[in-house]
């Protein structure tokens, strides 16, 4: 019978076929990859999946073999014999609801474990220059959702005494920074993560799992980084129109840059020197501060309590980032000069680089500036914030 | 003889009132035509319209899909806007799982039950014609919001608060809360109609333990039905009143919390996906003995399974939700209990397998799509203990990852199950077999197509690629193999075309023969002692059944050295329907027209109680005329002596 | 023929009507557990409204409740007087049974007017939004089981409901007795356990 033997060349194919597919594939290095951790919550995460794959993959492999081995009992289409007519047997019954039971009772033992690990905290401190005074500062980020960006409040004094009950009227921060969650290496670092509209989850693949951002709730997380760099993530709980181009990223910085950065953060925005930057000042004070933030210049919004969020992003120190927008445009070109001319799209008309819903105020709406004031709003944003460091702008880049 | 009949249901009971037209509610005549259609309360014929519309409503899920799958084939995809794409992608779930999935099985159910428990027609046959109405109803008012301003946009998981009025400001999710709470009135009914069916009107001799695993596994799914939709019917409620009156159950500013929602989804969607699954784990388990000419092995296993998964089914909603805050305990409780559903599956997986083994296997396409559940739904099956590992699937879920283990439960274990079922239950529904050569061509083409478009999502997520995101940047690795699912989607999508043309050309081919003949499967269960397709009488005489697999052992005896030896021909065991003047419940108009009463009804809330007003009076109407039309055709002679009652 | 006794009988023995309402009740269960336990997540968070220690009127509930209890046993000699074949007293339980029902859902109005009065709306808390849902669907079914009644007094009134359809009065008294028991739970779990005031 020709077809027949097609089949099983088939089966073989197709399931070797996948299985080729599966191992290669996962080695390819993408930047959101589940499969290469970088941290130790994300390590111990991959040390416990890992068997369970090869253990998945064996057992998968004996079914699969299974099927195509049952060609060996093909019919001779002699139509009265019949095999010996066999009912079942409550040995085999017994031994094959044991042994998975048995398997399971092993893997679950080893979740349990792994479980109680990354839902551990540890109490670790490091010792920061404030402001002149040495704080010890239990390294803690609280993160905030809303559509279609992500917040980043640090609170050096410790998040006692702080009230995140109302993730819309949050207590001022030292920092408040978006998109780009800058970390020390080597320190755990606890997440409170908020939301201040809808359900997103904060995930960051190579550093550990992903939690919910539920609004009214503070969920606790930890991420941990092992060594400088800049780490991807993306949201991954659906939260409407843009929510695909919401992005984010932990730049992982070595103890000692990471005390510089705090000290840049820490300054509120020096007032522009160059005329078409003033020009860009004014400008930005009469339109963009009724919604955003610059320390030094307008420490309160006019309408952004009209806003959904009640938020946008805090943009004292935008130059500092290398991203924007919720993460899906950079900052600068790959050999560290400004990208300007996407930037000048996003202020010329917004809403057309990213889906919004401006008009129900959730996102940036399109403010028909004229060219001119764009290109004064450019300058003044300038002058907002350090450049980071040309390691950190180059790693922003994904190719 | 009227006065030896007993009642066989309120209406009747007074044999007086039996003649007596009560109004104007005369019930409608046989017919033919479309208004035999409309207006027919048998089992078979509404099994037929469940699969009629579900494959409409599947080829409807399957271009959405193909549109999803076009947005995703190249980073940037300019082919739907993010609106459009949520709407898509939202309404390919929901149609899929709500609209294709549930009737398909709904469709093998109605027309299945009644013949492999030796019974003419289900308990209630107005209340069967109404599930399929409103589930019609429903299922065009959902679509309908295509042409109303937008279609829902917040996933078939609808979570809170991103499908409440702020967020989600169209009338997308009122036609969602809506069109599902309509589905679920015609799933709930469906389900207490089968629930009793199966329970009251088995053969004599047929006790539970006799029945066919095929009617045990749609017993457990009815019994799921019943007991889940309920709370999904809660939560649409909920979402329904928090949108159109302001109620504040996922209002977090005034203490409303988001998780409610999920909860109550969850412990509903949980035990949907088994909701799904069993109607296929039942079809195959006939096709594989049929065709292993074995019996299925370890019977009382496989039943015993099916009761389990249904039990375990309510215990592991949770795991939908281990990255949404739920805290450690839950966590890892729900882990376990997730880890441990694997074990009744895994005994279900292994005894199709001892069922083969040693058989006499013939490699028909109802087969071949059987195999195809075996394997490709243990894939599924895997996957989902490696996400059952709570640490594991913080990584996992909500990547495609996930989107790949569902497919492979979906479609792997659920479309390749239907697909068998079309195969072998063909010749007993429409009385000619489909293309065998045809069939292979189109499991083959399905079986490549689906495992390139579903095979290559396991790697996109654990490289990290989101769900449900419109759109994707170049450089992080998901170009290539997006572009493989996408081809692999158009080869599915060749693969169910190719089935429609084989269901034209095999009907084609069949017009102006005689229908075929008796058993052409040489099969186990009574369905097949009917004559191909069936008479509208189902059995010329109820078959009284002294073991499982009835049908079987009639035609077969062992000899003193235990072979097995024919005793019977096909020919002599099956009825040959020619039995006349056999009572059948007549038809009726109202499940009809209450059921149009119903979206109306649903478009008055939305946006003019007018509507309400109509379409209330019509349910009320259809409702009215329903109880008080006569059971019975007055036509019909009420002495014949050799008459059954189906009760109504 | 064998099937003759088959087609009356049915493999339980119970009819399908009876085996149907069972299952149906059965499913009501999990829509009113489903409803409790929104309840019980939402009775302390009623923002700035009312809390319902501070409003609920628990003497005048209890009466109503009590009124709804008794109806039960009416409904049970409503039952019983149409087994006998008494017509007439089967009428007078329909009918008692009824009223009583309907001053329960009067006795609901009253206090949903009340609780409006004193500020707490449907949109005012969650905890209003699930005591509103909870009693109002609860209140749905007592008034549907009245329609059902009264359905069945007229229909006896008019001479078509005798000793042969007394499965109907069962069936409907099935229903009945499980909205009564339903408010147990419920009146428990509102009322009598105690609630948080602001």
């Amino acid at each position: 019978m020709k077809p027949f033997s097609s089949y099983r060349t088939s089966w073989f194919y197709v399931s070797f076929l996948a299985f080729f597919l599966f191992f290669t594939g996962c080695s390819s290095d993408a930047e959101l990859d589940t499969l290469e951790p970088q941290g130790p919550s994300a390590q111990s995460i991959d040390s416990l999946s890992n068997p369970i794959f090869i253990i998945a993959g064996i057992v998968l492999l004996l079914v699969v073999g299974g099927t195509i081995y049952m060609w060996r009992f093909r019919s001779d289409h002699s139509d009265e014999e019949f095999p010996t007519q066999i009912h079942g047997n409550l040995k085999l019954e017994i031994l094959w609801t044991i042994i998975p039971g048995l398997i399971l009772v092993g893997v679950a033992v080893f979740t349990l474990i792994t479980l109680a690990e990354i839902n551990s905290t540890e109490d670790n401190a490091m010792a920061l220059s404030v402001e002149g005074e040495t704080v010890s500062w239990e390294p803690e980020v609280v993160v905030v959702g809303q559509q279609w960006w992500w917040e980043y409040r640090y609170y050096l004094d410790g998040l006692e005494g702080v009230d995140l009950s109302d993730a819309r009227n949050l207590p001022p921060a030292d920092i408040v920074t978006s998109t780009q969650m800058v970390i020390p290496t080597g320190e755990e670092i606890e997440l409170k993560i908020l939301s201040r509209d809808v359900i997103h989850s904060h995930w960051i693949p190579a550093l550990n799992g992903k939690k919910d951002a539920v609004p009214g709730r503070v969920h606790p997380w930890k991420i941990e980084a092992d060594e400088p760099g800049v780490y991807f993530g993306q949201c991954t709980e659906f939260c409407g129109l843009s929510h695909s181009r919401m992005r984010m990223q932990a730049v992982a910085m070595e103890p000692v840059d990471f005390q510089n950065w705090i000290n840049q953060q820490m300054q509120p925005a020096s007032n522009p020197v160059s005329e078409t930057a003033k020009r860009g000042q004014e400008t930005f004070s009469s339109l963009c501060a009724r919604c955003h933030v610059v320390n030094g210049l307008n420490d309160e919004t006019s309408i952004g309590a009209d806003l959904v969020s009640n938020a946008a992003p805090n943009l004292t120190h935008f130059m500092s980032r290398t991203t924007y927008a919720g993460g899906i445009f950079n900052l600068y070109e790959p050999d560290g000069s400004l990208d300007r001319s996407q930037l000048e799209a996003w202020l010329r008309n917004s809403p057309d680089e990213k889906p919004a819903y401006a008009q129900g105020r959730r996102g940036m709406p399109n403010m028909g500036l004229d060219e001119k004031q764009i290109d004064d709003i450019v300058a003044y944003l300038q002058t907002l914030g350090a450049r980071p460091s040309s390691e950190i702008i180059s790693a922003t880049e994904v190719e | 003889m009227t006065q030896t009949m007993e009642p066989s249901s309120l209406e009747t009971s007074n044999g007086e009132n039996l003649h007596r037209p009560l109004g104007v509610y005369t019930r409608p005549k046989g017919g033919s035509g479309w208004r035999d259609w409309v207006t027919t309360v048998d089992h078979k014929k509404i099994g037929i319209l469940y699969g009629a519309a579900a494959l409409l409503f599947f080829v409807i899920g399957g271009i959405e899909a193909l549109l999803i799958r076009l947005q995703l084939a190249t980073p940037d995809g300019t082919v739907l806007g993010a609106d459009t794409y949520n709407q898509v992608y939202t309404m390919h779930g929901v149609t899929m799982i709500f609209l294709a999935a549930m009737p398909l099985a709904a469709a093998f159910a109605n027309y299945l039950i009644p013949l492999q428990i030796g019974a003419r027609d289900v308990a209630f046959p107005r209340l069967n014609a109404m599930s399929f109405w409103v589930f019609l109803a429903g299922g065009i008012f959902i679509n309908l919001s295509w042409l109303l301003g937008g279609a829902p946009d917040g996933g078939w998981f609808a979570y809170a608060p991103n499908t409440g009025i702020v967020f989600s400001p169209s009338h997308g999710m009122d036609f969602y809360a809506l069109g599902l709470q309509i589905t679920g009135i015609a799933s709930l009914v469906s389900g207490i109609n089968l629930t009793v069916t199966i329970f009251n009107m088995r053969a004599p001799g047929m006790t539970l333990f006799k029945m066919p695993v095929f009617t045990w596994m749609m017993l457990v799914v009815q019994l799921l039905l019943v007991f889940a939709m309920p709370v999904i019917a809660v939560a649409l409620f909920l979402l329904t009143f928090s949108r159109l009156f302001g109620a504040t159950f996922f209002t977090p500013e005034l203490g409303g919390d988001p998780l409610l929602w999920q909860h109550l989804f969850w412990i509903f969607g949980h035990p949907e996906v088994y909701i799904l699954v069993l109607p296929a784990f039942g079809i195959i388990s006939e096709v594989i003995p049929t065709f292993s000419r074995k019996p299925i092995f370890g019977y009382p296993f496989m039943v015993f399974s099916g009761i389990a998964i249904g039990f375990m089914g309510w215990g592991v909603w949770a795991h939908h939700m281990f990255v949404s805050g739920i805290g450690p305990v839950s966590v890892a409780a729900f882990s376990l209990s997730t880890m441990f559903i694997a074990v009744p599956t895994g005994v279900k997986i292994l005894n199709w397998m001892a069922t083969m083994w040693g058989g006499r296997i013939k490699f028909s396409a109802a087969m071949l799509f059987a195999i195809g559940v075996v394997s490709m739904f243990t894939i599924g099956g895997l996957s989902g203990v490696t996400h059952s590992v709570a640490p594991a699937d913080t990584q996992q879920t909500d990547t495609y990852y996930i989107v790949a283990h569902f497919h492979y439960v979906i479609f792997g274990g659920i479309i390749f199950g239907l697909f068998s079922g079309f195969y072998f239950w063909w010749p007993k529904i429409f009385g000619h077999k489909l293309s065998e050569k045809m069939g292979k061509l189109n499991f083959w083409v399905m079986l490549v197509g689906f495992n390139l478009t579903f095979g290559p999502m396991h790697i996109l997520g654990l490289q990290g690629m989101s769900r449900r995101i419109d759109t994707y940047s170049p450089g992080f690795g998901f170009e290539t193999w997006n572009l493989v699912v996408t081809i692999g989607s158009f080869i599915i999508a060749l693969s169910v075309l190719i089935f429609l043309i084989n269901v034209i050309t095999s009907a084609r081919n069949a017009r102006g023969l005689p229908p075929i003949g008796p058993d052409p499967w040489d099969a186990r269960s009574l369905e097949w002692m009917t004559p191909n397709p069936t008479p509208v009488h189902n059995f010329d005489e109820i078959p009284i059944v002294e073991s499982l697999d009835e049908f079987w052992h009639r035609k077969y005896g062992s000899d003193e050295d235990g072979k097995v030896v024919r005793v019977a021909s096909a020919e002599d065991v099956c009825q040959d329907g020619s039995a006349e003047g056999i009572h059948l419940p007549s038809p009726s108009y109202w499940p009809l027209v209450f059921a149009i009463g119903l979206p109306f009804i649903g478009l008055g809330l939305i946006y003019s109680l007018w509507f309400c007003v109509f379409g209330g009076a019509l349910a009320l109407m259809g409702l009215y005329a329903w109880v008080f039309e006569p059971v019975d055709d007055p036509d019909v002679d009420h002495h014949e002596p050799q008459k059954e009652d189906v009760s109504d | 023929m064998t099937n003759q006794t088959h087609s009356a009988e049915t493999s339980t023995g119970l009819s399908h009507n009876k085996l149907g309402m069972w299952v149906f009740l059965g499913s009501e269960c999990l829509l009113f557990g489903s409803l409790i336990s929104t309840y019980l997540l939402y009775r302390g968070r009623f923002a700035d409204g009312p809390a319902p220690g501070d409003i609920f009127d628990i003497p005048f509930t209890s009466v109503s409740s009590f009124v709804l209890l008794m109806s039960s046993l009416t409904m049970v000699l409503a039952l019983s007087a149409l087994q006998r074949g008494d017509e007439r007293n089967n009428r007078l339980w329909l009918l008692t049974t009824a009223l009583l029902g309907a001053v329960f859902v009067g006795g609901q109005v009253y206090e949903f007017t009340t609780f409006l009065r004193e500020g707490l709306g449907y949109t005012t808390s969650p905890f209003s939004s699930a005591f509103f849902t909870l009693t109002g669907f609860h209140g749905v079914h007592v008034s549907l089981g009245v329609i059902f009644l009264m359905s069945l007094y007229v229909s006896s009134a008019r001479g078509n409901l005798h000793k042969e359809r007394a499965e109907t009065v069962e069936l409907i008294g099935l229903y009945w007795h499980f909205v009564d028991i339903v408010w147990i739970f419920i009146f428990t779990v509102i009322y009598l356990v105690p609630s948080p005031t602001s």
